[in-house]
């Protein structure tokens, strides 16, 4: 029996072999993945939520000038690279997709995103902060769609106009004097680093150091360098006082505060563009500015978020994806989509039309654009949002000091930028 | 030369043994198996062999991942091929000795008895084994190869290949400190969760069985179809709604409950501890409910002769209790806790949609409420650590199954069952 | 017998606080669910338990063809595949069982091991696994696949409390029948099956709730609007940072909630004998 045994074994392993002799991906195998299904031959775009009305006749016009079907689908801004890597390779990916514009460098370092070819005159009519976003070493990924920052929106009826605070130590004092437990006066979501910058970079803190060509040093992370730890130590003022309810911390947070804005409980919030539609439908008589100025005179500083039209990698007809992201942003249709998505656009020459201008929000946006600078566009940035705010949250519910909380988050951040970044 | 002999030989290609003991149908069956087999199978095989051997080696012709789950199914594939093989030559051989031994060779129409009889058990179950392959042995062997490999942001398709890298993701794990202190971390707080929070639904579970199994309480039917109802609702429904519940400042359990009895508002989605808090009290309310149904049924079976001789005896009630309720109900029920337990320990649904593992902790990867299948899910969909996430997976994996295999046998359940 | 008295009294009393106050835990939530899918506005600041103007808004708004919210279509996703899952799950398993149960073949003590051991690590473990083996068969947004895949997932645990239960059904009715000369099949389907019928409703429970409850594998294989299930789609109500909508949730977790239920406490003696017998023996 056991010679049997060998003897089949042996002749298994014979035919194995001669199974195995030829091995790799022949011609066939390259010529069947070619083959995936494109069949209606649609464009898919996939725009951010509740942003579709603003581009819905720009596309039709293009549609009909380049004979193609557009669809176009609503998805969060920020999550549609988490979907772009499911659906890119699944063929049921978007041609052009909206991104924010710190998840570049990501997307590019996955190649989910095509580089794009835009001549020089086309790149030059948008703002340079906007185009600079789109880069990873030198080469373009993207074409900027709006631009956005933080503000400050206030509730005409608690806060006059003309008596509005002009510093961030007079809201507080403000505050101090309104606050009742069920209304607020100044409110702001610093439990997170989005928000909480603000205030850290007015007093020196910084995320990543840059070096003279404006490179990211990512391995010099400045969130625990004394002037964010200062600013961590004024912000845990507002929540240490009562000034903040609880309930505007965490993941809940913003719906809370926007609530509490809406229903005229919170005299002025810190917020971005994307709530003056919102806001104007809740019926609320708001202003909007930009935001205020620090103890130490400088303005308070803020996140330029850009949003962009990338093509994705996995596209089939990258080119035409690519004509369309360029209508989508030259100056004529980045006014129109203005006109009703009220994102501001960035285009530079529209900073001066009239249309732009008349809008307090744009204005505000522009004006506190001065002082603003841009998300970190490096993959290593994805390990800093959640430590700092889990950090920050710490410091917000009184749970840890700030210099504590904030250098525990710094090593946090190197760590796991040391172990899901040093493969690279 | 003897008839096995030549059989086996010819056999080296499917069905020419069987043609050779003038087994026709049988032989021609073969043969025609095995040629579709290989006009079918021989892409994938070449494919897949050679893709999970490299793991691509062009980009982007080439998709690490892709190829290599084509090299797993190759595998399964060639392993059935190999199957039908090995049995294509010992039928051949055995065959042949009977011929050698001067009896006829089986029949067509007995081969068909045979497996109608002998091979019944695996016709039926065959579709089963079969889905469960795909299903779940071919995803959890895929997530096993992926433990090897260095597949991650930085080493993934379209843009980069990834490739075969042995044991290092596992001592990253050990070695990087922010792998290592989350790890253990969320570890800790994963056995606790299990251990807490499955006790909590099952003594509730009993104890309030028993007190509904009391003889003098009236409405039964009433008590036990409400008690029934949070298991009726669907889970992620229930869970979303707590996540409402709890809201710090607006939730009704601060707003209206707590503020009922004058107590301070609990920071219930903010402060890790209570968000354990939560989440081990939503367990219980979600869990007990079929824990109270079996014991009821447990309970209905216990003879009442033995609470009347208990009674003749002068056993007190909670002596009754003690001395039979209990054991009865324990012994009767140890698989289900069990079960109990293994659920808790990879209860995803209550941990994702109450709080998203949060909140968020200082000086971990994890969330404060990640348990490890939590951590895993979001290692994978949001930070695209897959290598790092599939170790994991194996380390997860071995622990529960480690415990198991322990209790199972400590339980005897295991060697009755199998 | 005073005293005796006495203490049951004070027995009951407190037997019947506990069950008050439990039963409150249980219907608390479960009414405010109610009350707010009633009231108007979205966000949950404002919501009571009993609406000041309540407004059917809410369970409008689920059927209004939004694309965002295709509440009918979800619905009948999630009916369909539960549906077909129960189905296949019950045929599959039982089919699976009574070979386990009733012969004694070769590999049958390792398939049991596995099967004991696959129970134990959940398959969304393997989700980029899932994903990719939908690709590969051009199967993703299928409802089938993720019903077979579905049906993968319940096999072992089920089969494991199906085979339990049947070992428990004396073979000496196989043998009677045997002897009258009926094949497996028909002694399986007419003697041992019916035999099985509280089993049979448990894992029937097991293989509609099973698909309800998962979020993870679905959202990982359904990747638009139209194929979503309701899992998928009433969470993404909730989390949208913006647009969040906790009173239309409410309405849409109702509409699923109610049917479910009362199905379940329709049914549930039914199951309870199966459930009871199934976990005694496992």
């Amino acid at each position: 029996m056991k010679k049997t045994i060998t003897y089949m074994t042996v002749l298994s392993s014979l035919a194995l072999t001669a199974s195995l002799a030829a091995c790799g991906p022949g011609e066939e195998a390259q010529g069947s993945k070619e083959q995936s299904s494109n069949k209606e031959a649609k464009l898919i775009v996939w725009e951010d939520i509740e942003k579709g009305e603003g581009i819905k006749d720009i596309v039709s016009k293009f549609e009909r000038d380049n004979d193609v079907d557009v669809k176009v689908i609503e998805k969060p801004y920020a999550k549609q690279i988490e979907d772009l890597r499911l659906d890119g390779p699944a063929g049921t990916g978007p041609d052009l997709l909206t991104m924010p514009g710190d998840q570049i460098g990501t997307a590019v370092t996955e190649g989910i995103i095509k580089e794009m070819d835009v001549p020089k005159e086309v790149q030059s009519i948008y703002t340079d902060v906007a185009l600079d976003s789109q880069k990873v070493n030198g080469k373009l990924y993207g074409v900027p769609k709006a631009v956005e920052t933080t503000v400050l929106y206030y509730n005409k009826k608690l806060v006059s106009e003309d008596k509005l605070p002009k510093t961030l130590e007079e809201w507080y004092a403000l505050s101090k004097k309104t606050t009742t437990g069920q209304s607020f006066g100044f409110l702001a979501l610093f439990d997170q680093i989005y928000y909480a910058q603000s205030v850290l970079s007015g007093y020196g803190g910084y995320i990543f150091k840059q070096d003279d060509q404006g490179k990211y040093q990512t391995k010099e992370v400045g969130l625990a360098n004394t002037g964010a730890i200062e600013g961590a130590s004024y912000i845990q003022k507002f929540y240490k006082e009562k000034l903040f309810p609880a309930g505007i911390i965490g993941e809940q947070g913003i719906n809370v505060l926007e609530s509490l804005f809406t229903e005229g409980k919170a005299a002025a919030i810190i917020s971005g563009p994307w709530n003056v539609e919102p806001f104007t439908k809740a019926g609320i008589d708001f202003g909007i500015t930009k935001l205020p100025e620090l103890e130490n005179g400088k303005n308070m500083s803020s996140f330029i978020g850009v949003k962009s039209y990338n093509v994705s990698a996995y596209s089939k007809r990258s080119e035409l994806a690519s004509k369309l992201a360029l209508y989508l942003t030259n100056a004529e249709n980045s006014k129109k989509r203005f006109e009703i998505t009220k994102e501001v656009p960035a285009v530079s020459a529209l900073a001066e039309d009239s249309a732009v201008t008349k809008s307090p929000a744009a204005q505000a946006v522009a004006e506190q654009s001065k002082f603003s600078e841009l998300t970190p566009n490096v993959p290593e940035m994805n390990e800093v949002w959640k430590p700092v705010d889990a950090a920050l949250q710490t410091i917000a519910t009184g749970k840890a000091e700030p210099e504590a909380a904030m250098k525990q988050a710094v090593k946090t951040i190197d760590g796991q930028i040391k172990a899901k970044h040093g493969t690279k | 030369m003897q008839h096995r002999k030549i059989g086996l030989v010819l056999s080296i290609i499917p069905g020419l043994g069987q043609l050779y003991h003038r087994q026709w149908m049988k032989g021609g069956l073969l043969l025609a198996v095995s040629i579709a087999f290989w006009i079918a199978f021989a892409d994938l095989l070449n494919m897949g062999l050679w893709g999970i051997v490299t793991l691509g080696t062009e980009v982007p012709r080439d998709n690490s991942i892709f190829l290599l789950a084509q090299g797993i199914i190759a595998i399964i594939v060639l392993l059935f091929g190999i199957g039908l093989y090995v049995f294509n030559l010992r039928d051949a051989y055995r065959n042949g000795e009977k011929r050698d031994q001067g009896v006829r060779p089986d029949s067509l129409w007995s081969d068909y008895r045979n497996l109608m009889d002998q091979g019944y058990p695996y016709l039926v179950s065959g579709p089963s084994l079969f889905l469960l392959i795909f299903a779940v042995i071919f995803p959890i062997l895929f997530s096993f190869a992926l433990a090897f490999t260095n597949y991650d942001l930085y080493h993934s398709p379209p843009a980069k290949l990834a490739d075969w890298v042995g044991f290092s993701t596992f001592a990253q794990i050990f070695t990087v400190d922010i792998w290592r202190s989350t790890f253990f971390d969320v570890l800790s707080w994963t056995i606790v969760w299990t251990l807490v929070a499955s006790t909590l639904q099952v003594s509730l579970g009993i104890f309030l069985a028993v007190l509904v199994n009391q003889k003098e309480v009236q409405f039964k039917r009433v008590i036990r179809t409400i008690f029934v109802l949070p298991w009726a609702v669907p889970g992620f429904v229930t869970i979303l709604v707590f996540a409402g519940l709890f809201n710090d400042s607006f939730g009704a359990i601060n707003l209206d409950i707590l503020s009922l009895f004058g107590l301070d508002p609990v920071l219930w989605l903010t402060d890790e501890k209570w968000t354990r808090v939560a989440l081990v009290f939503m367990q219980g309310w979600l869990g007990f409910p079929y824990v109270f149904l079996v014991t009821t049924g447990v309970l209905q079976s216990i003879p009442n002769d033995l609470y009347e001789a208990a009674t003749i005896d002068g056993a007190s009630m909670f002596a009754k209790f003690r001395h039979i309720t209990m054991p009865m109900v324990l012994i009767a029920m140890s698989p289900i806790i069990i079960t109990q337990f293994t659920f808790n320990f990879n209860n995803f649904n209550i941990i994702y949609l109450f709080n998203g593992g949060g909140p968020s902790v200082p000086g971990s990867n994890a969330g404060g409420t990640d348990i490890l299948v939590s951590w895993i899910y979001k290692l994978t969909m949001q930070s695209g650590q897959y290598a790092l996430a599939a170790a994991l997976t194996i380390l997860l994996s071995i622990f529960v199954i480690a415990i198991a295999l322990w209790q199972f046998r400590r339980t005897n359940a295991f060697k009755e069952g199998a | 017998m005073a005293t005796g008295n006495k203490t049951r009294t004070v027995r009951l009393t407190l037997t019947y606080l506990i069950l008050l106050f439990v039963a409150t835990c249980i219907i608390y939530p479960l009414l405010w669910t109610i009350g707010a899918s009633f009231n108007p506005g979205n966000s949950l600041v404002s919501t009571s338990i009993i609406p000041k103007n309540p407004t059917l808004d809410h369970y409008r708004e689920l059927f209004a063809g939004k694309e965002s919210l295709q509440y009918g279509h979800w619905y009948m996703n999630s009916l369909k595949i539960s549906l077909f899952t129960m189905l296949g799950t019950v045929v599959s398993v039982s089919f699976t069982a009574y070979a386990f149960s009733r012969f004694r073949f070769k590999g049958r003590q390792q398939a049991l091991t596995l099967f004991l051991l696959l129970q134990m690590i959940p398959q969304f473990s393997a989700l980029i696994a899932l994903f990719v083996l939908a690709q590969l068969l051009g199967m993703m947004n299928s409802h089938w696949l993720l019903i077979l895949l579905y049906i993968g997932g319940q096999i072992p645990m089920n089969t494991y409390l199906m085979k339990g239960y049947m070992d428990s059904i004396p073979v000496d009715l196989d043998e009677s029948a045997k002897l009258d000369g009926a094949g497996h099949t028909r002694i399986f389907i007419q003697i041992i099956l019916p035999l099985c019928r509280p089993m049979l409703a448990v894992v029937a429970m097991n293989g509609f709730t099973g698909p309800l409850g998962d979020f993870v594998l679905a959202s990982t294989i359904l990747r638009t609007q139209e194929a979503y299930t309701l899992p998928i789609g009433l969470f993404n109500l909730v989390n949208e940072a913006m647009g969040a909508s906790y009173t239309t949730f409410a309405a849409g977790a109702i509409l699923i909630s109610i049917p479910v239920a009362v199905l379940f406490v329709l049914l549930q003696k039914h199951f309870v004998s199966g459930l009871t017998a199934g976990g005694t023996k496992g």
